[in-house]
């Protein structure tokens, strides 16, 4: 573990066991180890003992935002449909946010799925969370048993080898094009604050726009090919919160519930229109897809429209409303078909 | 007195039936009285109409079957009033209901006696161009779809005995040759009059040779010849040998602008809008396209909304114009006709062609005169009923007054326009009698269908041929029979005529029907009158879907019939799969805020707020200067020579009195909400107001050209006037007029050019009067008047024909030689082209007036988005419909008159404002009206509380209950537009009966069919 | 997004079915677009009979699944039209939908689905001319591309 990493863990645990203890939060979300080498799991500490089994490294690839709704439900007083809302202050709930757990929470907040006057934040800055399968790759099919950070490497070690790689090189698409690392709302700041100054944000996009229609149909196929369904995108995704998803409801039915191509796309463009305007780009459902289906350029485009044509970008100002929830008189319209008066 | 809360309404044509309309939905028990065996008058016997090219007998139709089925409407046809007496609020009439010899009660308009009947007459209602039995319908979408016997013509009731053929063929017992004269004697509170008009005959005109050579018809008659229920089922013949016409002619002002003997010297109005339409769609109907069409005329006077344009269009088209004056029109060879004309510059010249069209003028209806005549109304010189400038509609005989053609020749829109007023001033009369003698309608108790399994009913409509000229309704019959859960199918020729409308019913409860399909024209026209079916029949009026096989289909692919079929068949199985999804709805109805808001205290405005305060609505009257009069105060009479300040005087003084209207000057409409029955608005001064309707009468402006094109040395030299810079001089009563030698007038500045392309409507007129104004000022003066065309329509003629009388000198000039004005020297110098001479002319006036045009106001974009109402292409605000509802929006309990709806003369503003407040009183007279049935719902078991919902409803109609974090909607506040539900993510939130669900049925019906190869995805 | 290269795409599609006619799903507002749709009718404006109207009350109820969903079901091709910008009769609903469908069909495109396959206008009620114009071009358009594949499930016949 890299110094930053242990200082920021050190210092979670402090503010978590603090919070826990003084009775301010009923319950704290944050990461813990995983079984495997570069996994973390989410974690609730409930009591100031729990705080301890916190840590903070580079596989936190989980969005904590997905947790929180229900994590703050469970924490009310049971009552029924009818019964009136609880009075007097709810228990809250203390979290690690970096900068895209954070916009989550934002929308969230706009969509009114968090209380925010029950939240207290622990803003982490991000510093590009590492993808496991980019360091697997880079050990050529050996078994990672062992990876440890330094400041600008990661040390992967197996049974029977060692490496070294430039960490920057390990570290996941979505966090490279990263724009917002820094928490938007926060409490309590944790660790170093380092800005980023990201070009080219949608360079991925402009190359699949700059393909032929055919080549963009077969790589979009392609991409899809190996879906199982297992909906794994859909649960480490905060923005899915329906109670009945459309993948699972049958009236309507909107997508066929097999792997046909034609159901899969489908489902894919629906999972990705649902997230148009409100996606942060955490990556969460990436790093959960166990196919490795990028699935984010899908996302990403519709963020770089949002953001080209409205101006808008998800989570970051919980006042704002959500680009699809309103307009301006002046939007674009090039889109359209266009017939002269005669 | 207690005043009677009936009305006796003569004449059932379009006027009478829209006043009959108004005051029965109004609160008023109305006796509807027609000569003829069936209503809808003129209009029922055009093919189309102008500028939409509406189908006259659509967009008709479902008026008149409200009309025949309004509980609170008589209809006494073959009827004529005898007598009346009595006083204002309180008169007895005598009405004389001749035999139809037809059990009304029995008559199931089969058919059957028209057929057997061996007596052949002509048809008058084809203008004698084809053949009827003595037994007959009138027409066949006739109300009431009854036939009748002619008793002139009957061979039985001339010589009993001798025939009664009808008698024994009548499955249903109806004929009655014992039928016998019934005299009503009605007591009621007032009197509409609507007679209509009579064609003029142009018969005693030899050199039209009409009646003399074939080929030569009248303007009605060749709507006739049009009409797909005419003589030759719309395809247009000539009357000799049955051959299309490849070219045709039409005549213009035969009858009017004519002052010799057996003519009129006034202008008919209409004659040059419905010429050409005829030439246009006319050359829609000719076979290959190849037709040509000439209209013969001296001035183009297209001066309503929307004309200019549809002149404009037929010249772009190809029909084409002759400025000109027709000396004769003689036989030609193979029934051909020579014309012989002179042209602009006086060049006799002849063209010939196959037939020639009569532009026929209007007159007061021949058979109405005698009854006038006894009411005691009285005429003017032309003929027609009089009314006065500032009453438009008042007959000189108190609590009687008139609408439609009989005061004046006039177009469909005015004559609504008038009968709404009309209806106004009896309401006005009667306002305390108001619900006193109505009828409340009461409907079957609804069967609850939810337990059934849907049995569906099919009705699928030829329209005459206008459906199964294109697509075989026979097959399309045959083929809903066979789709998933219907259960009865049957094609009818017209399916909203009455006769078939109450066989539907008894076919739905026969049948036990649960859903219903119409299929043919549009929903927009025709669901309501489906819907209230269903009710009839005791079913919910939700459990109904159309589809649109007319305008949508026969209509718009009338060269491809095969794939016309197939499309039919498929908006069938489509209505099919939606209707089958549909649920019983409630009946929701929204609460009214008993008070008017008047946006705008001009003229219309003051009209109308006084027009409903009078009745005892409250209204409150919102003018954004310190005073009222709007542009009125710059006028200094009409054209009848009343000055207009004393009036505006009188009006003041009641609006100031008036215990019932709030004014409130100097203050501006800040923001509004809300919806019929509810609005709310806020005003500059802070003030809320709560008001149940809208009327907006927000005025318009005169076109200042300070610079461009048309600028004319306006500003800069200070001899050049507009139009109301002259009248501000006359009402000042400035002595330095008489002082001047010459003055000259240029029309349609800034009219009728490309930037504005409209005819601004008044200026002909105003500019004429006001050069007879100088004249009376200063008989030497010479005045030139340099015009595009004279446009001084109906009586305004007059003006005209004195203005020439008296010397006063007309020079034409058109777009490509434009007056040109200079200053030398402080004296001003017009340049002219006279195209009849073809050289210009100098002039040099003491005073040039520019007849500038009318625009609309610069705010009315923001007013009008306030309360949703639509601006036309001309920038002005565009009605719900430009024929039938002239002063209506889309937007229900939203009304306009005045400027902002068109240049219009102050008697029309003031018959508009009066209208605007009849339709405005049908919503303040209830307590309640229906609100939309078709809302959205939330399904909490889907909701996620999000509340993208909330952000995207207009009407703030849908909002998160804090107890349980889920979306509710306010049902009296949902419009049904449905952007909640595709906003809503998880499918929570739906429409009643077009939800996503029943949407997925419509597409999968819609793509059935198409085959997909076995590659899938490619 | 429109490229050139969408030619080869069109022939791969059209050479199974000589005959071939095909099937558009529209969606119309109520109080504009359809209605300058029978306004083409009442003007006898003629246009290809490929078009399946389906009336909604605005194009702010069209949602993104419903376009979907008509591709989904095989409709060649997908048009939805609406009131002008300030003309909406709910008076926001066809803004809402602006941002919805630029979004969409940038989407679908850059996914690959072929640039004509859904379309969008603005209609108004006296637009009929239009209207028929658009459907036209709507037609004109479907008809180069060819059978629609994407997104329509394989049918097994067994």
């Amino acid at each position: 573990m890299s110094d930053t990493n242990a200082k920021i863990t050190e210092e979670i645990r402090a503010k978590a066991r603090e919070l826990l203890s003084s009775g301010e939060i009923a319950a704290f979300l944050g990461f813990t180890s995983g079984s495997l080498p570069m996994t973390t799991r989410p974690f609730v500490a409930k009591r100031p003992g729990d705080a301890d089994k916190l840590i903070w490294n580079s596989f936190c690839v989980m969005n904590l935002a997905n947790y929180l709704p229900a994590l703050l439900e469970s924490l009310e007083p049971p009552r029924g449909p009818k019964d009136p809302p609880p009075a007097g202050p709810l228990p809250k709930v203390g979290v690690v946010a970096t900068g895209c757990c954070s916009r989550n929470i934002v929308v969230q907040m706009q969509e009114r799925q968090v209380d925010r006057s029950r939240l207290v934040i622990l803003g982490v800055s991000s510093r590009g969370m590492v993808d496991r399968k980019k360091v697997m790759a880079a050990a050529e099919g050996r078994e990672p048993l062992k990876v440890e950070e330094g400041g600008h490497t990661l040390k992967v070690s197996g049974r029977d080898y060692e490496l070294e790689i430039d960490r920057w090189s390990a570290v996941r698409d979505n966090c490279l094009t990263c724009a917002h690392n820094n928490p938007v709302i926060s409490d309590y700041l944790i660790g170093p604050v380092s800005n980023r100054d990201v070009k080219d944000r949608f360079a991925q996009i402009e190359a699949i726009e700059a393909m032929p229609a055919n080549a963009r149909w077969k790589w979009f196929t392609d991409e899809i090919a190996s879906c199982i369904r297992c909906y794994a995108c859909r649960n480490a995704c905060p923005l899915c919160y329906c109670p009945t998803c459309f993948v699972d409801d049958s009236r309507p039915q909107w997508v066929g519930k097999s792997t046909e191509p034609a159901d899969t796309a489908l489902f894919h463009i629906l999972r990705a229109f649902h997230c148009a305007g409100r996606c942060t780009d955490c990556g969460a459902c990436e790093s959960a897809c166990p196919m490795g289906i990028k699935m984010r350029l899908f996302t990403r485009k519709l963020s770089k429209d949002a953001f080209n044509l409205f101006g808008a970008e998800a989570g970051l100002d919980p006042q704002a409303q959500p680009p699809l929830a309103t307009y301006r008189p002046d939007d674009p319209e090039e889109f359209l078909i266009v017939e002269e008066k005669k | 007195m207690n005043p009677k809360g009936s009305v006796l309404v003569v004449g059932a044509g379009i006027a009478g039936v829209q006043a009959a309309l108004d005051l029965a939905d109004g609160g008023y028990y109305v006796h509807l009285v027609e000569r003829r065996p069936a209503i809808g008058g003129g209009m029922s016997q055009l093919d189309k109409t102008f500028p939409t090219n509406d189908c006259s007998a659509c967009i008709l139709s479902p008026k008149l079957v409200e009309c025949g089925r309004h509980l609170n409407i008589n209809l006494l046809t073959l009827s004529e009033l005898v007598s009346i007496d009595g006083e204002p609020g309180d008169f007895r009439a005598v009405v004389r209901q001749h035999p139809r010899y037809v059990d009304t009660g029995k008559c199931i308009a089969c058919g059957l006696c028209a057929e057997k009947c061996p007596k052949k007459v002509k048809n008058e209602f084809n203008m004698g161009l084809s053949e009827r039995k003595a037994a007959y319908l009138l027409y066949p979408q006739a109300v009431p779809l009854k036939y009748a016997i002619d008793s002139k013509n009957c061979i039985w009731l001339n010589k009993p005995g001798r025939c009664g053929a009808c008698a024994k063929a009548c499955p249903a017992g109806a004929i009655n040759f014992d039928d016998a004269p019934k005299d009503h004697l009605l007591e009621v509170g007032a009197v509409v009059l609507a007679p209509g008009f009579s064609p003029f005959d142009p018969s005693a005109l030899d050199f039209t040779g009409y009646g003399r050579v074939p080929n030569v018809v009248t303007s009605m008659e060749f709507e006739r010849l049009l009409s797909p229920s005419g003589p030759c089922l719309g395809h247009m013949e000539r009357t000799s040998d049955h051959k299309e016409p490849k070219r045709i002619a039409w005549l213009q002002c035969v009858g009017s602008r004519d002052i010799n003997k057996a003519c009129h010297g006034y202008c008919s109005s209409v004659c040059c809008m419905y010429a050409i339409k005829q030439a246009v769609i006319a050359k829609e109907h000719a076979t290959g396209g190849g037709l040509s069409a000439h209209i013969f005329f001296m001035d183009m006077r297209t001066h309503g909304k929307g004309f200019e344009g549809y002149y404009n269009r037929a010249q772009t088209d190809g029909v084409v114009f002759h400025r000109s004056r027709v000396h004769s029109v003689i036989p030609g060879k193979d029934d051909n006709l020579i014309i012989r004309y002179a042209d602009e510059h006086g060049k006799a010249a002849e063209e010939e062609f196959d037939l020639v069209v009569l532009s026929v003028g209007l007159e007061l209806n021949r058979n109405a005169i005698s009854l006038m005549d006894k009411l005691g109304v009285g005429f003017d010189s032309d003929g027609f009923i009089v009314t006065a400038p500032f009453a438009p509609v008042s007959t000189n005989r108190p609590g009687v007054f008139v609408c439609g053609a009989a005061s004046e020749p006039k177009d469909i829109p005015q004559s609504v326009v008038e009968a709404s007023a009309a209806a106004l001033e009896a309401e006005r009369l009667l306002a305390e009698a108001r619900w006193s003698k109505t009828k409340t309608k009461e409907f079957p108790p609804e069967r609850d269908v939810r337990p059934e399994p849907p049995r569906i009913g099919v009705f699928v409509c030829h329209c005459g041929i206008n459906i199964s000229s294109v697509v075989d309704v026979k097959a399309v019959t045959e083929y809903a029979k066979g789709l998933p859960n219907v259960v009865f199918a049957q094609d009818n020729l017209f399916t909203c005529s009455q006769d078939t409308i109450n066989q539907m019913s008894e076919t739905i409860r026969r049948e036990r029907l649960n859903r219903v399909v119409v299929a043919s024209c549009s929903p927009r026209t025709h669901e309501p009158l489906f819907q209230e079916t269903l009710r009839e029949a005791g079913i919910n009026k939700y459990l109904f879907e159309m589809a649109n096989i007319r305008d949508q289909d026969s209509w718009v692919h009338r060269d491809a019939p095969k794939m016309a079929t197939l499309k039919a068949k498929d908006l069938v199985r489509m209505a099919v799969a939606k209707v089958r999804g549909d649920e019983p709805l409630p009946y929701n109805s929204v609460p009214v805020t008993r008070a008017a808001l008047v946006v705008g205290a001009g003229v219309a405005g003051m009209t109308a707020a006084l027009s409903l305060a009078d009745q005892g609505f409250k209204v409150h009257l919102v003018e954004r200067k310190d005073r009222l009069w709007g542009h009125a105060r710059k006028f200094y009479r009409t054209w009848q020579g009343d000055e207009v300040r004393p009036y505006l005087e009188d009006m003041s003084r009641a609006i100031e009195s008036h215990s019932k209207i709030e004014l409130h000057l100097n203050t501006t409409i800040e923001d509004a909400s809300g919806s019929v029955g509810q609005f709310k608005t806020s005003l500059s001064d802070g003030s809320l107001i709560e008001h149940g309707v809208a009327i907006l009468a927000i005025g318009g402006e005169s076109f200042k050209p300070r610079q461009g094109k048309w600028n004319y040395l306006y500003g800069r030299n200070p001899n050049v006037h507009t139009l109301l810079e002259l009248d501000k001089r006359f009402i000042e009563g400035d002595q330095d007029l008489k002082g001047l030698g010459q003055a000259v007038f240029i029309h349609c500045v800034g009219s009728r050019v490309p930037e504005r392309p409209y005819c601004s409507r008044v200026c002909c007129t105003h500019a004429i009067d006001q050069a007879l104004k100088l004249k009376e000022l200063n008989p030497e003066m010479d005045i030139f008047m340099l015009y595009r065309d004279i446009r001084t329509y109906g009586k305004r003629e007059r003006l005209y024909q004195e203005a020439r009388g008296k010397g006063i000198v007309f020079v034409r000039y058109d777009l490509e030689h434009l007056p040109e004005v200079r200053d030398e020297g402080g004296r001003l110098l017009v340049r002219a082209h006279d195209p009849v001479l073809d050289r210009y002319i100098n002039l040099h006036p003491d005073l040039l007036v520019l007849a500038s045009a009318v625009v609309p106001r610069d705010d009315m974009g923001r007013l009008s988005k306030l309360y949703k109402c639509a601006v036309g292409a001309e920038g002005f605000l565009l009605e719900a419909h430009m024929k039938l509802r002239p002063v209506d929006f889309a937007t229900e309990g939203v009304y306009l008159a005045g400027l902002c709806h068109y240049p219009k003369p102050i008697d029309e503003t003031i018959a508009q404002a009066k209208a605007a407040a009849a339709r405005a009183a049908i919503v303040l007279s209830k307590e309640a009206v229906p609100a939309e049935g078709v809302t959205a719902q939330v399904n909490p078991a889907k909701c996620t509380g999000c509340a993208v919902c909330t952000q995207v409803c207009p009407y703030s109609a849908i909002n998160i209950d804090p107890a349980t974090a889920k979306a509710v909607v306010n049902v009296g506040l949902c419009k049904g537009c449905g952007a909640c539900v595709a906003s809503c993510r998880s499918d929570a939130a739906s429409l009643k009966n077009l939800g996503n669900e029943q949407i997925m049925a419509a597409i999968e019906a819609a793509t059935e069919d198409v085959v997909i190869g076995p590659e899938g995805l490619v | 997004m429109e490229d050139k290269n969408l030619q080869s795409g069109t022939n791969l599609a059209a050479s199974p079915t000589a005959n071939w006619e095909p099937r558009i799903v529209a969606f119309l507002c109520n109080w504009c677009s359809y209605a300058g749709a029978d306004l083409a009718g009442v003007s006898r404006f003629q246009y290809p009979p490929n078009i399946r109207i389906i009336r909604v009350p605005c194009s702010g109820r069209v949602s993104a699944n419903m376009i979907l969903d008509a591709l989904k079901a095989g409709a060649d091709g997908v048009l939805v039209s609406g009131c002008h910008p300030g003309d909406c009769h709910y008076i926001s609903g066809n803004l809402h939908a602006r941002r919805r469908f630029g979004l969409l069909k940038n989407f679908l495109e850059f996914l690959g689905i072929e640039p004509g396959r859904i379309n969008f206008s603005w209609v108004s009620a006296s637009e009929g001319e239009q209207f028929s114009e658009v459907v036209k071009k709507v037609t004109g358009r479907v008809k180069a591309l060819g059978p629609t594949r994407r997104l329509v499930k394989e049918i097994r016949i067994d």
